[in-house]
């Protein structure tokens, strides 16, 4: 029988070039329609009109004159800082304390360091839970406990961070390649001292990249919570809205976007370092 | 002294199996393992100081039978054996004074070990190690960025660091250039010859084994069909260690 190389699995009636194509483009063709027919149902429910794209203009328009900060807005400033670094030290506080206890629960849950199989499924699940909880769901839980106050924030980047970071370090201890880990085994070393001095250097600069990434991230997170439990940038942001101080909310809109830069722009300053340091 | 006795291995998907394996190596001698890939060289290297687990029979180094041992008894045996990798096993990120220093660390305590906080001596001991291997300009240099040859000369002076007696090395030189492997054998040659060390390395250039052996093994699906010094691994000897399996069997009866 000759070779014949088999690119789709073929059913019925042999596949040629014609009706190869023919079926590729039905296909695309099912697709976009599916899509359209989904926009227009839901255009339909929400009575959204599609020509509202046209009037886009004139939204931009009025935040361009309403929000942009004046010379008056500027005597808002000290009070904006002050709740953009409390803001901030609730982003760091709560990744580095995650950081902390996700390291421990990888060792624990990651194949080559863990104990047994049973606590790798625990600790796998139990960082899947608290990772697919969205931020707002946190914040909206912890609320009824914890009241608006800062800690109820720190509290909802803590556990979303620490789900997070705890499936991050897993897979990245679980990346190395087990030889490193038996090279040392052999030598007598024992469980301990492997980790301390295999398995940490060996992760050092991933953890390091996936923390600051997650500093970053719960940085932008911190300001959406603060609108719910009434602390930090995202509380100044609504008080000022809220009370037609547009002014000053632009104010606060350009400091979070400056800080952003600026935590975005040090944590790449600090990975091209580790980078020279780990080539 | 190495001694093997009736050591099996039943095949477990993932490592070729041995089949009732006997030999011996001597101190002060390079024992080459050399036959065709999958014939169960690695295996059985990783046997020997139980990083495989294996099913039957005896592997006594120095009369202690390291599979009768408890784990800790096991970890304590298991200084005495360096080993040396194909893919050198070096932990990158670290230097490769600090590499040469984890092969001190079952010497020292829990803490001493996990905060890297080596003696004195224990450093300059490292250090004249580097020496040794021709590498003691490149102690601060961190181990990803040394070329092969130099990582596997860092392997060894890793394991020396463990005082051993015995090194298996498996397959070091497979990833490198000719210069680098004469440099690499001539170490381990070096060891059997000054330090009485028992040298044990699997290989699959028969000419090197030739050349830097006093004694080969010759196996063939899991089996050692030759067992005999250098001199009498004629071109006939080396054909049926290297033939198909079927005619390996019926060679070794």
């Amino acid at each position: 029988m000759p070779l014949r190389p088999r690119l789709l699995p073929q059913r019925g009636e042999p596949m040629t070039m014609t009706s190869f194509f023919r079926k590729k483009r039905l296909h695309l063709t099912l697709l976009i329609s599916l899509l359209l027919a989904a926009y227009a149902a839901a255009a339909l429910i929400l009575n959204f009109n599609s020509l509202s794209f046209l009037y886009l203009h004139l939204g931009i328009d009025w935040l361009a004159v309403n929000f942009i900060p004046n010379s008056q807005s500027l005597q808002y400033w000290g009070n904006i800082l002050e709740a953009l670094v409390r803001t901030l030290l609730v982003a760091v506080a709560s990744t580095s304390v995650a950081g902390v206890f996700a390291l421990g629960l990888a060792l624990l849950g990651a194949q080559p360091t863990g104990p047994n199989a049973a606590l790798r499924w625990l600790i796998r699940g139990f960082a899947s839970v608290l990772r697919n909880i969205p931020i707002v769901g946190w914040a909206l839980l912890l609320l009824f406990s914890f009241k608006q106050n800062d800690f109820t924030g720190f509290l909802a980047l803590f556990f979303l961070s620490l789900g997070f970071l705890t499936r991050a370090f897993m897979e990245t201890i679980e990346a190395i390649d087990v030889e490193k880990i038996q090279a040392l085994q052999v030598t007598g070393a024992n469980y301990w001292q492997v980790v301390a001095q295999a398995v940490l250097p060996e992760i050092l600069t991933p953890v390091l990249s996936w923390l600051l990434y997650m500093i970053e991230n719960n940085i932008r997170d911190a300001t959406l919570v603060g609108l719910l439990t009434g602390t930090g940038i995202g509380f100044v942001f609504d008080l000022y809205y809220k009370s037609l101080r547009y002014g000053p909310a632009g104010l606060v809109v350009l400091a979070i976007i400056m800080l952003v830069i600026a935590v975005e722009t040090v944590s790449s300053l600090i990975e091209r370092r580790i980078g020279m340091i780990a080539d | 002294m190495l001694q093997v006795r009736h050591l099996s291995k039943i095949y477990t998907g993932k490592q070729p199996s041995l089949d009732d394996v006997s030999f011996t190596a001597q101190p002060g001698a390079v024992t080459a393992i050399i036959g065709p890939s999958g014939a169960g060289k690695t295996t059985l290297l990783r046997s020997l100081n139980q990083l495989i687990t294996d099913d039957a029979g005896e592997i006594l180094l120095e009369n202690i039978d390291l599979r009768q041992l408890k784990r800790r008894d096991l970890m304590k045996q298991r200084t005495k054996i360096g080993m040396i990798f194909q893919n050198y096993n070096l932990i990158e990120p670290l230097t490769a004074l600090e590499n040469v220093l984890h092969g001190s660390l079952a010497r020292k305590s829990t803490l001493a070990g996990v905060l890297s906080l080596y003696s004195r001596q224990e450093k300059g001991e490292a250090m004249a190690l580097l020496a040794d291997v021709g590498l003691q300009e490149f102690a601060y240099h961190y181990a990803g960025d040394l070329s092969g040859g130099q990582k596997q000369r860092v392997g060894i002076a890793r394991a020396l660091m463990q005082h051993p007696t015995m090194m298996l090395c498996d397959e070091p030189i497979a990833s490198l250039d000719p210069r680098s492997t004469v440099i690499v054998m001539d170490i381990l040659r070096r060891l059997a010859d000054a330090q009485d060390m028992t040298i044990l390395i699997n290989l699959h250039q028969v000419d090197i084994a030739k050349d830097y052996a006093d004694h080969i093994i010759g196996l063939n699906s899991g089996r050692v069909v030759f067992d005999g010094p250098v001199a009498e691994a004629t071109a006939a000897a080396m054909a049926a260690i290297y033939a198909a399996p079927a005619q390996a069997a019926a060679a070794a009866g």
